[in-house]
Formats: structure tokens, C-alpha cells, sequence
């Protein structure tokens, strides 16, 4: 692609860096914005600015919050006794959407994968164990990847919380969320929650 | 009865665009050296397994410069059609469709078309190491049992994590001990169901081929074939526990079913230092037989069957005697592959069977000009 301005191939550059946006579609955007008013660009641009730098990690289950502790957390009407543990915030987003689930998360920020470079220790891991012998949690829904990584994931935390009394279960096999959360329904979700089952039957189960 | 009626290919080897249809039982495939003959059977291959017998990355099957391919396949199994699509798309995402339905899991597929294969390389299954033994024995049972490949696929994932999780420890020197008893217990739940679905099968598989071993000979020879297994004297858990400290220092994982082998001993000498390069073909002829013959009984129906240069290559001696039996005796698919048509014209006619024959290359995208029915 050839511009007349770098200013312009600078833009167009940087959308094209965000995933799924190839440059054709990156210019069309740039283009858009171009011919937007500039304090509409100048809203989108500071939107974006702030909503980076101000964004806070919930200090108790590291969901994204406005302040130190976020909103699902400061909630007095949520089950704080029942977590649901997910990988990352997209699954808190899609659990949320189906409005049947009333308990608290825990977000790990992925699963245990050393292929990967990931290990525990990379992982909100510790802060989960900590949490559910401070707040006498009783349940632990695990909501991962239906495959071998996430088994070691609830496995080793099970390991770690052996005496702690604490329920621990999985939502339904079957559910795949990751790359085709967009096609999970929420009714489905719904259900593997309220159908979940504990972990010991979950590997035969499988 | 199985039977693949059209493949086309898009972007596959060296396949821009091509469509087959088969309209008979036996299909010959001729042509010279290099013209694509071995792609056509790995693309019939590939619409059973999910990936090549002979490539090792799916990339590698891209017709160079080209973005992805396709493999579509009519399939008449027992009177149903089946569609079967495969897409390796340009980001080396893989699709596998059936009636235009995505599989969950590409393993669930497997078994659903048996098909058994000869190729020239395959005498590596006698002479090479126990990983192509291995190889051989996990296509076979993963078309008959689909936990089977599932707790092969775990096991595999699973032992990788564990390697790799030696690895950092032997960087960081920190040993998570929660972690390595984890991986052990998935190994052992894993590895323990291959181990027993193997001990069971070769109970009867290896009797089996070293029958038809002494039909071929023509004699009865002192060979033997054994599964060989640390797990058949002790328990994986027990394995692993004992070989930790060594396994931490070698950073790998030194026992479980990944270095099981089947023995295989003429006169109680190894078999690929002692055998002659004609009793080493008889043996590779035994054993696919053998795979032929399961499958068979398994599903009700014969395998297709993929023979890849057999004549020149292997033997024709022996090819025939299975030819024998395959064409006459069974009514499975075959496809077979030779640079001189009249090689095959020969063979077929010599076993009167009707047959159809292919010569490469196909100069339109329908191959009809160059196919022509014998029968
Ligand atoms: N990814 C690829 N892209 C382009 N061409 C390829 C690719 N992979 C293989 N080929 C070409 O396909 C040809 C080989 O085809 P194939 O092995 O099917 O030949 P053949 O007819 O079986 O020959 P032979 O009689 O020697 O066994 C070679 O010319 C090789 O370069
Ligand atoms: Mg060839
Ligand atoms: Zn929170």
C-alpha cells in the first residue's frame, strides 16, 4: 500500500496490529475516523488511553475493575462462598451474559502449560489457594478448556487445596470456550453450570 | 461394503486441480516417476486419517506457493453418502467435515473409513526402530478402539508438559512437587489404558501374522513376535517414582508405554540382523495382512486397501499371493499404484477381475479422457 502521508500509513499500521484486522480493513477504519469529527477522535483516542492506563485487576479474583475491588466482588447479593474459576476475562464475560450464575470468579490468567513457558507460578494460582482458606469457601466450580491442560490446572489445584473443605467441580464436558466462546449459547452455559459435576467422576466421566 | 467414488483436490502436492472418479473396485494409477501417483493414494489416505502417511506437518502437503488445500471425497459406505471435506486453510488451521459437519474431535474420525496401506518405506515397520512399530500398531488400534487414540493423544500431551516441565526445573532448580505427582497420575491413567489395550490386542494380532508368515514362506521358520513393555513387569507409577531422580538429571521421562516395541526374533536373534531381505518382506506382508484381516472382522467390512509401488518395490511374488486373496476372496476397495500400466493390466487380467485404470498425468480436470475400464 502507498501513502502520501506517514501520518496516515503510521495509523493504518497500528490498527492492523490488533488481531483479525488485516490492512485493507485497517484503512477503511483510518478512513473513517478521518473523516469523523476531530473531538469524536479525540474521544476514541482517550477512551482507549484511559481505559489502559486506570483499568484495575480486582486485588481478590483479578477481574478487571474500576477500583481495587471489582463490581461482581463488592456485590453483597452474590454467593461469595461459591467461585467459579476461569481462565481469563472473556469466560467472566460470557458467564455473566447468561445472568443464571450468582456466585464470585477467580480469574487464573491461563492454564498451566511448561510447553508454553506457562508454570504455576505464572499463574493467580497461590492468591486462589490463600483465598478459599480465608473465606471458607465452599464450592469451587472449575470453568476451563475441556482438554488435558486444564485437567492438570484443577487437578494441581485440587492437590494444593486437599485440606481445605472444599467442593470442588467442573462445568460439563463439552463446552469449549476459548475460540468458540462466540458460539457457545448461554443457554448451553447456563446448564454445564447448574449441571456440573464433582471432579473425581469427571475423569472417567470424560 | 466401502467404496470411495470421486476425490478432488485443490492445492494438494502437486495437485492445482484435479477430480478423480472411481467407478470400479480395483483402480489401477500409473504413470512415470514423479508425476504424483504416491500423492493421489496419500490424499485417499488423508480422507481417512486426517493427515498424510508419508508428511509429517500438514504444511507440507500445501502445494507450494498455493495458500491452503482441499481434499473432497465421496464416500458410499454400505449404501450412505458421505461427503468428506478437508480444508488446511492459510493460517495452517485445519477443517474436517463430513456432510458439512465439523468434527468436535479429529479423532472421532478415525476408524470410520479403515484403510490399510503398503508403501516401499514401510519395511522400516521390520528393519528401523520401535518408533515405526509403534507407528503400525497405534493406526491399527485407533481404527478399532476410538479411547484408544484418545488416551494416546493424553498421554502424548501429557508426557511433552512433563518433558518440558524437567526441563524448567533443571533451569530454575525448583521442583514442584504438586505439579510432577499431577502429570504422573494422568500419565499412569493414560498410559495404563494404552498399555492394556495393547497387551489384549497383540494377544491376537501377533499369532495371526505369524501364521500368515509361514503361509508366505511356505514353511515353518522359527520366528517369534512378542510385546515388549516395561509395563508388563512393573506398574507405571511404580516406573516412574523409581526413574524420578534420573529423569530430572536427563530431563526427559525414561519409562511409560512411549518406549514400548514389539520384539520380533528369528531362532531367538534379533530378527532385522539375522532375516534375509525376502523373509523381511514376507514378515511386512504378514503384518499388514494381519491389520487387513482385524480391520476386516472388526467392522463387518474390508478396508480399503492403498498399495504404493508394491511391484517394483517390494515383491511381486508375495504382492500377488495377497492380491490373491484380496481380490478374489474379499470385496474391498483397492488402489494401486505402478509406473507401467502393464504391469497392472497383467496382474488384474491374470486374476480376471475387472479393474480401472488412471494414467498420469490427467490432462483436464476431469480425468475421463485417461481413465479406462477393463472388466
Ligand atoms: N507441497 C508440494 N508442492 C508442490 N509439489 C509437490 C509437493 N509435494 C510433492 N510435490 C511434487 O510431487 C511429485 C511427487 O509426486 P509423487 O511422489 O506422488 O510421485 P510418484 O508418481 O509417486 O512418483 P514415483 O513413481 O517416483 O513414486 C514431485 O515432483 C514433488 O516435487
Ligand atoms: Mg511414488
Ligand atoms: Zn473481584
Amino acid at each position: 500500500m502507498q501513502f502520501s502521508s506517514s501520518l496516515l500509513e503510521q495509523a493504518v499500521n497500528e490498527f492492523a496490529k490488533l488481531p483479525g484486522i488485516g490492512k485493507k480493513t485497517a484503512l477503511r477504519l483510518v478512513l473513517h475516523l478521518l473523516k469523523a469529527e476531530n473531538s469524536a477522535v479525540q474521544g476514541f483516542g482517550e477512551t482507549m488511553i484511559r481505559m489502559r492506563n486506570e483499568i484495575k485487576f480486582c486485588q481478590r479474583c483479578h477481574n478487571v475493575a474500576d477500583a481495587d475491588i471489582c463490581s461482581i466482588c463488592a456485590n453483597s447479593m452474590r454467593k461469595h462462598e461459591l467461585i467459579c474459576v476461569v481462565e481469563s476475562l472473556r469466560e467472566v464475560i460470557a458467564i455473566e451474559s447468561t445472568q443464571q450464575y450468582s456466585g464470585v470468579y477467580h480469574v487464573l490468567g491461563g492454564i498451566i502449560s511448561p510447553l508454553d513457558g506457562i508454570g504455576p507460578d505464572q499463574l493467580n494460582i497461590e492468591t486462589l489457594v490463600s483465598r478459599v482458606r480465608k473465606e471458607h469457601t465452599q464450592e469451587l466450580i472449575f470453568a476451563l478448556n475441556p482438554n488435558i491442560q486444564g485437567d492438570t490446572t484443577i487437578y494441581y489445584i485440587q492437590k494444593k487445596l486437599q485440606d481445605a473443605n472444599v467442593r470442588i467441580t467442573t462445568i460439563a464436558r463439552g463446552i469449549a470456550f476459548g475460540g468458540e466462546l462466540e458460539y457457545a449459547d448461554e443457554m448451553t452455559l447456563a446448564r454445564s453450570i447448574t449441571n456440573r459435576m464433582p471432579v473425581e467422576s469427571y475423569r472417567t466421566g470424560g | 461394503m466401502l467404496r470411495i467414488k470421486q476425490i478432488s483436490l485443490v492445492g494438494f502436492k502437486n495437485y492445482e486441480q484435479a477430480t478423480f472418479r472411481f467407478d470400479k473396485r480395483i483402480i489401477g494409477i500409473c504413470g512415470n516417476n514423479g508425476v504424483g501417483k504416491t500423492n493421489l493414494l496419500d490424499a485417499l489416505y488423508y480422507l481417512c486419517f486426517t493427515k498424510s502417511y508419508f508428511a509429517r506437518g500438514d504444511q507440507a502437503n500445501v502445494l507450494r506457493g498455493a495458500p491452503g488445500f482441499r481434499i473432497e471425497g465421496h464416500i458410499d459406505n454400505a449404501g450412505q453418502n458421505t461427503t468428506v471435506v478437508c480444508i488446511l486453510r492459510e493460517n495452517g488451521k485445519k477443517e474436517f467435515l463430513t456432510d458439512g459437519q465439523p468434527y468436535e474431535k479429529l479423532s472421532r474420525h478415525i476408524g470410520r473409513f479403515p484403510c490399510v496401506i503398503i508403501a516401499p518405506d514401510d519395511i522400516q515397520i521390520i528393519t528401523g526402530g520401535s518408533e515405526e512399530r509403534r507407528r503400525f500398531l497405534d493406526a491399527l488400534l485407533s481404527q478399532l478402539n476410538p479411547d484408544y487414540l484418545q488416551n494416546l493423544i493424553d498421554y502424548n500431551r501429557v508426557l511433552q508438559q512433563r518433558n518440558s516441565f524437567l526441563k524448567s526445573v533443571a533451569e530454575t532448580r525448583l521442583t514442584d512437587k504438586h505439579l510432577l505427582e499431577v502429570y504422573d497420575e494422568q500419565l499412569v491413567a493414560a498410559g495404563t489404558t494404552v498399555f492394556q489395550l495393547r497387551r489384549d490386542f497383540l494377544q491376537q494380532l501377533l499369532p495371526l501374522a505369524g501364521s500368515y508368515y509361514t503361509g508366505i514362506a511356505g514353511a515353518e521358520e522359527p520366528l517369534s513376535l512378542g510385546y515388549e513393555s516395561q509395563l508388563l513387569h512393573t506398574p507405571l507409577r511404580q516406573l516412574l517414582r523409581q526413574g524420578l531422580e534420573k529423569d530430572l538429571y536427563l530431563q526427559r521421562t525414561g519409562s511409560g508405554i512411549h518406549k514400548d516395541d514389539i520384539d520380533i526374533r528369528y531362532a531367538d536373534e534379533p530378527f532385522r540382523a539375522r532375516a534375509s531381505q525376502g523373509q523381511r518382506k514376507s514378515l511386512l506382508f504378514a503384518l499388514k495382512l494381519a491389520e487387513y484381516e482385524t480391520l476386516k472382522k472388526a467392522k463387518g467390512w474390508a478396508p480399503l486397501l492403498l498399495l504404493d509401488d508394491v511391484f517394483e518395490k517390494l515383491d511381486r511374488q508375495r504382492m500377488r499371493n495377497l492380491l490373491e486373496r484380496v481380490c478374489r476372496q474379499d470385496d474391498g476397495q483397492l488402489f494401486i499404484t505402478d509406473t507401467h500400466p502393464e504391469r497392472i493390466r497383467q496382474e488384474m487380467e491374470e486374476l480376471g477381475v475387472g479393474y480401472q485404470l488412471i494414467s498420469l498425468p490427467a490432462d483436464t480436470a476431469t480425468t475421463d479422457a485417461s481413465t479406462r475400464d477393463f472388466t
